[in-house]
């Protein structure tokens, strides 16, 4: 029991639980080797349907991932990240250039003060520029803003103040650009895309929807991909 | 406050409240709730299959999403109420199984659960809405043949011979008649020996 707990309170896991991106893909993921083997054993076809029906969904939610990887983080996760700055302008957001950049900000938040210096964080120092400076923030020390970076070394996790509630706002933007995103390519783009890529690659490995038919009772004839 | 200001708000506390806490559920919970529309409506827009044929598939797919909805609520519900009992028995923080536990249930709902529900409830399901569908496919298939039927039997054989051409085509007018279309109307009952309500 406590390696499952420590498994699911350690920070990795902690934040793709707070990362819609890493959610959905993982969602999609188990869909992609759940549901095949689902219907592979359902006694209640025959083998040839469960076989095409197994097929389709496998390249389906292999499609749906594809389509996810592809357009979600480039289109939505930026492009939402960049317009919610454009709206919020008045709130002092950090001018972070891209989503990854604040989110690597965010990930080393997190990470208790202690080891955030640690070697193992590196990668995620290297991606925030020293020159992005919050210039909602002047002091003696930083009269033109005081650079983000500088929060990292001083700022406690869990710490409710109002540079942290900015932050939050700024998460939060990507978060939900990300599940707009998530919802548009998973519901309009995917089964469109799945029209016109599905069916010629399953004629490809030689599972023709038309000979399927002609072996299966009419019922069984709607099995199309789940959810 | 104007809308646009209440908007700004609203999106601006939507916003800090996913910074704050961002669950594994949410995003899963909109994406089956828009695929649960979403995908019936395009079935159903579908101009090549026929109409059957895209009313059980949007039903089938409708009722998948249904499915996913209620497993990922229902599952998250339960996992969360773990969460307490585990922190108190490892000392871990709450808040952080909490959340741990809420991607853990997505993973399993999702590959495990949802599948599994599908299997074993659509087939009967479908197959009940089915039979149902047939019934009433059967009744009025039933009427439509009896209408026929009533047609036929009330019908004038055209190989019938006439044999008394006046009393079809010279009509006595009846002496209670109030109106012409009231004679006409009981001239016409008479001569086809019809019950009226019969």
């Amino acid at each position: 029991m406590s390696i499952f707990v420590n498994a699911i309170t350690s920070n990795a896991f902690q934040t793709i639980a707070q990362n819609t991106d890493a959610c959905v893909k993982i969602e999609t993921g188990l869909k992609a080797i759940g549901r095949p083997a689902f219907t592979l054993i359902d006694k209640n076809t025959d083998k040839e349907t469960r076989k095409y029906a197994a097929t389709k969904e496998l390249l389906y939610q292999l499609l749906c991932f594809g389509i996810y990887v592809a357009v979600i983080p480039r289109v939505f996760k930026n492009g939402g990240y960049k317009l919610f700055q454009k709206i919020f302008s008045k709130e002092g957001l950090p001018k972070f250039r891209n989503a990854k950049q604040m989110l690597a900000y965010y990930h080393l938040a997190h990470v208790p003060l202690n080891i955030r210096k640690d070697r193992q964080y590196q990668k995620f120092w290297d991606l925030i520029p020293g020159d992005i400076i919050d210039t909602t923030n002047k002091t003696t020390k930083f009269p033109n803003g005081t650079p983000i970076v500088e929060y990292l070394r001083n700022w406690e996790k869990d710490k409710i103040t109002e540079k942290g509630k900015m932050f939050k706002l700024a998460k939060g933007s990507i978060e939900l650009s990300s599940i707009i995103g998530s919802v548009i390519g998973l519901t309009i783009l995917a089964p469109e895309i799945s029209h016109l890529i599905l069916h010629p690659v399953m004629n490809e490995l030689g599972m023709n929807k038309e000979t399927h038919k002609q072996t299966q009772p009419r019922e069984t004839k709607v099995f199309d991909k789940q959810a | 406050m104007g809308l646009g200001n209440l908007a700004y708000n609203k999106l601006k506390n939507i916003c800090e409240s996913l910074g704050e806490h961002n669950d594994a559920l949410y995003a899963v919970l909109a994406i089956a709730v828009f695929k649960g529309v979403m995908r019936p409506t395009f079935t159903m827009m579908d101009k090549k299959s026929d109409k059957e044929t895209k009313k059980y598939a949007a039903f089938r797919e409708g009722l998948t999403e249904a499915i996913a909805f209620c497993s990922y609520l229902i599952t998250h519900k339960i996992f969360k109420t773990l969460a307490p009992a585990l922190a108190k028995k490892t000392g871990k923080s709450e808040k952080k199984i909490a959340n741990g536990l809420s991607l853990f249930s997505v993973c399993l709902t999702a590959g495990i659960i949802i599948p599994a529900i599908c299997n074993l409830t659509l087939k009967p399901v479908m197959d009940f809405v089915k039979k149902i569908g047939d019934k009433k496919k059967i009744k009025f298939e039933d009427k439509t043949e009896q209408n026929k039927l009533n047609i036929k039997e009330n019908s004038v054989n055209p190989d019938t011979r006439i044999l008394n051409f006046n009393t079809l085509y010279s009509p006595k007018i009846s002496q209670n008649a109030q109106s012409l279309m009231d004679a006409l109307y009981k001239n016409r009952m008479q001569n086809y020996n019809m019950k009226v309500g019969g």
